[in-house]
């Protein structure tokens, strides 16, 4: 690496992973009516996808493809995953695209990323690369995505989510706190069982914007929350209230990363409440409340 | 004739003029900074003691050019004679008056339209010999702009930029010629080291840094690998004028994570070259990485110093390479003397006698990932060190980060990057920082400076036992040179990429760090 600006690594995405995130008005396909509970789930377990994944992959051995696979680890795999099958950003094997399922809106998502989120444009890939690039994902997804059903009610989930306290940190819509991630768009960018793990094993994943900080003041006061920047000199903390803590670091005497997660563990609901919840949860794609959101977070 | 005319007339000649011995001798006026590096030798301290350890906590902003380009900005500017030249993404090229920062002359380069570039348009400066500068474009071409009007004169194609060729450093200045390297290591191209003549623009000799048939060292590359196998030169060398030769570091070969299809030591990549400055011929290599896998670039700066080695005095180079080990060097003939690690690493068990590392099993990339230190990035980079003569101590920025490497199957189109495969963050750890100060005699550190991040700053040091540099949150910092100690610091707003330099006019110092796309001047109240 020359230290110039080298696409191929994106430097940048890494970046804006540390932003805050505005989510655009959701592009996202129609939710199911609210008596017909559903979101789309593979029809292939994990598992049994990492098996199948090489024989696939060598059956297809097309040159595009593997181009597309070459450019896809470079390029994409730091937030979508080395499979495509999600990490920071969606999984674009086995769930829905909510920016389109076309080829043509796949190729105008990668070049025009998605405006207010951390997908950014691809504007310097040719037109080959982006063929090979939707090639590629073609190629992976090839197991079929088809609607089941989530058990629960998702009405029942949402005075769940509101009796459990869930608004105190989280946002959905126009409504809620930003001091935990912001929700909105949550059954559209996480797969069921992340928000499973999410709920009743919180510690599982914690993105770094949401870290939780416990800071011990010279003056022997102490000072919790999530870290919203750090560098050498400084510290940004958001408190429970909503409140940035500034905080220099000559004033702290204790800094301690917080192992576990700012979030309690939800690991006492009922099984039943819990399916509500998580399928409550699942249908919060975007659309379902029309409005623009303007809170920064969707993790 | 008025005699303030004649006067004027009498001092022309000599204001601007930056002949090859001056810059030879450019240690003695440090009110200048006549090179990218300052001097030849890359040593970067500079004997000037206004802005020292007692009143650095006074050092207040005297003034802000704005280049107009915002992103990263990785120029050092020249300094002569009360001028300041310097470069910005996009081609372009200033001047600038140092005492108020107002601006003399704006140069672009005109790129022909449409062109695709390998590693985009940053700009790292310009090299001055007598009334010109000297740019390299990110097309790879060199540009002679008059310093006077900031006309171009000529322009000179070092390679095809069809080809993927690049060029982001500044040019080094050596008797009547320029010398250049390209950049492109990540696309397949082969390596270079050019001169030109300062006048006419004509080449005057090429070194190509991957040996072709019939050339040694050729035979350090499995079949056809040597056409694309990289050795980029995308730094700028140094120059000792008593030996003659030319110092240059070269980049990683190509593909860069794939070894398999490049079976060999692949010299001359992830070397040091010495070569004479007249003809370009090659006196010694030494090889800080065989056969690299992990993008570790030799381009860190080669400096120059005459230490006491072990009771007698040698010229030796040292540097601080991207594989986290400190080398010394003797200059003369290329002996390895010693290196010692300076970062975290977990890919040799040392060196033998010869200085070839002894690799630690399992350290290629796999499918599955291989998590390694350095990371690609390396613990060091192209970011400048310093010296102090006084404390004798070597001063330079570490990245402490690492990667883990997943192989893939390379596929070499025209044009197109040459990784052959893929690393990312070791995502589960954080990096970190640190501004080392460590004696090239031994490699012992004797301080370090704790940053959040890992930097891209280089550092500078001055007779008033300071030591400047930049992190990547953006604070400019003043440092004791002797114990580490902070004494000034200031948010910049945005990640240093580059080198602070000093210099002086009409007896005041000021210190000058460019971040962003502004370049920042500093001083202290002056002397009642």
């Amino acid at each position: 690496m020359h230290g110039g600006n080298s696409r191929h690594l994106v430097p940048d995405v890494q970046h804006a992973l540390f932003q805050p995130l505005v989510a655009q008005m959701a592009l996202g396909i129609p939710i199911a009516p609210p008596d017909t509970p559903t979101i789309m789930e593979p029809i292939l377990s994990v598992k049994f996808f990492f098996l199948l994944l090489p024989l696939t992959l060598y059956a297809q051995t097309d040159a595009g493809i593997s181009h597309g696979r070459a450019l896809f680890r470079t390029n994409c795999a730091f937030c979508h995953g080395l499979t495509a099958e999600g990490g920071r950003g969606p999984n674009l094997v086995s769930a829905p695209l909510h920016h389109g399922e076309s080829d043509e809106d796949l190729r105008n998502t990668i070049r025009q990323g998605v405006p207010g989120t951390t997908m950014p444009s691809f504007e310097n890939f040719s037109d080959d690369e982006v063929r090979s690039l939707v090639d590629y994902l073609r190629s992976v997804s090839r197991a079929t995505v088809k609607r089941t059903t989530v058990l629960g009610d998702p009405q029942t989930g949402r005075q769940i989510y509101t009796k459990s306290g869930c608004p105190a940190c989280h946002r959905i819509g126009r409504e809620g706190s930003v001091f935990g991630p912001d929700l909105s768009r949550i059954g559209a960018s996480r797969p069921l069982e992340y928000l499973r793990e999410s709920v009743v094993h919180p510690s599982a994943d914690i993105p770094p914007e949401f870290e939780g900080v416990t800071a011990v003041l010279k003056n022997g006061k102490r000072v919790h929350g999530v870290r919203v920047n750090e560098d050498t000199f400084t510290l940004q903390l958001r408190d429970p209230s909503q409140r940035v803590i500034s905080l220099m670091k000559d004033e702290v005497q204790q800094l301690t990363y917080d192992k576990q997660s700012l979030m309690p563990a939800y690991d006492r609901l009922s099984p039943a409440d819990l399916q509500n919840l998580l399928a409550y949860l699942a249908s919060i794609t975007g659309t379902a409340h029309g409005a623009v959101k303007e809170a920064e977070g969707i993790r | 004739m008025n005699r303030w005319l004649l006067a004027g007339l009498l001092t022309l000649p000599l204001t601007a003029q930056v002949t090859f011995e001056r810059i030879v001798n450019a240690s003695k006026e440090p009110q200048n900074w006549l090179t990218y590096w300052g001097d030849y030798g890359a040593v970067r301290h500079r004997a000037l003691n206004q802005i020292n350890t007692a009143n650095v906590k006074d050092l207040h902003l005297e003034w802000v050019f704005q280049t107009g380009q915002a992103g990263i900005s990785e120029t050092v500017p020249l300094v002569v004679d009360g001028i300041l030249y310097l470069t910005s993404s996009e081609g372009y090229a200033f001047a600038v008056d140092g005492r108020s920062g107002r601006q003399i002359w704006t140069y672009k380069y005109a790129m022909p339209p449409n062109t695709k570039l390998c590693c985009g348009t940053i700009s790292r400066g310009l090299a001055m010999l007598g009334d010109r500068l000297y740019m390299v474009t990110p097309d790879a071409q060199l540009v002679s702009i008059d310093a006077k009007t900031g006309k171009q004169i000529w322009n000179s194609e070092i390679a095809p930029v069809a080809k993927s060729y690049g060029g982001t450093l500044a040019p080094l200045a050596v008797k009547d010629k320029i010398i250049v390297g390209v950049s492109g290591g990540e696309y397949g191209i082969r390596g270079l080291i050019d001169a030109f003549d300062a006048k006419t623009g004509q080449r005057a000799w090429r070194f190509w840094t991957v040996p072709g048939p019939g050339e040694p060292g050729h035979e350090t590359w499995a079949g056809d690998s040597w056409k694309s196998g990289g050795g980029p030169t995308w730094m700028t060398g140094t120059y000792d004028p008593e030996l003659n030769l030319i110092y240059w570091g070269v980049g990683n070969p190509g593909p860069d994570l794939a070894g398999d299809v490049r079976k060999g030591d692949n010299l001359y990549t992830c070397s040091l070259v010495a070569l004479d400055a007249d003809t370009g011929k090659l006196k010694w290599h030494y090889q800080f990485t065989p056969h690299d896998t992990h993008d570790w670039d030799a381009n860190e700066t080669p400096m120059l110093l005459d230490l006491d080695w072990k009771g007698q005095k040698r010229k030796v180079v040292v540097q601080a390479n991207r594989n986290g080990f400190f080398y010394v060097l003797d200059r003369t003939n290329g002996e390895f003397l010693m290196a010692k690690a300076f970062a975290r690493q977990n890919w040799a068990k040392g060196m033998d006698a010869k200085g070839r590392p002894i690799k630690l099993p399992n350290i290629e990339p796999t499918e599955a990932g291989t998590r390694l230190c350095p990371g690609l990035a390396g613990a060091a980079n192209w970011m400048a060190p310093s010296y102090n003569p006084a404390t004798g101590w070597f001063y330079f920025p570490v990245r402490e980060q690492c990667d883990v490497y997943y192989s893939q199957p390379p596929v070499y189109i025209e044009g197109k990057s040459y990784w052959g495969s893929v690393s990312r963050a070791a995502s589960d750890e954080r990096e970190w920082g640190l501004l080392k100060a460590l004696d090239p005699r031994t490699g012992e550190t004797k301080w370090d400076f704790r940053y959040f991040r890992a930097p891209w700053g280089g550092t500078m040091s001055t007779s008033g036992g300071l030591i400047f540099s930049g992190d990547e949150d953006g604070y400019f910092m003043a440092f004791d040179a002797k114990n580490g100690k902070l004494l000034w610091k200031l948010n910049t707003g945005t990640s240093i990429k580059t080198a602070p330099i000093t210099y002086s006019i009409d007896g005041r110092q000021y210190v000058t760090m460019p971040s962003g796309g502004v370049v920042l001047t500093f001083t202290v109240p002056s002397a009642k």
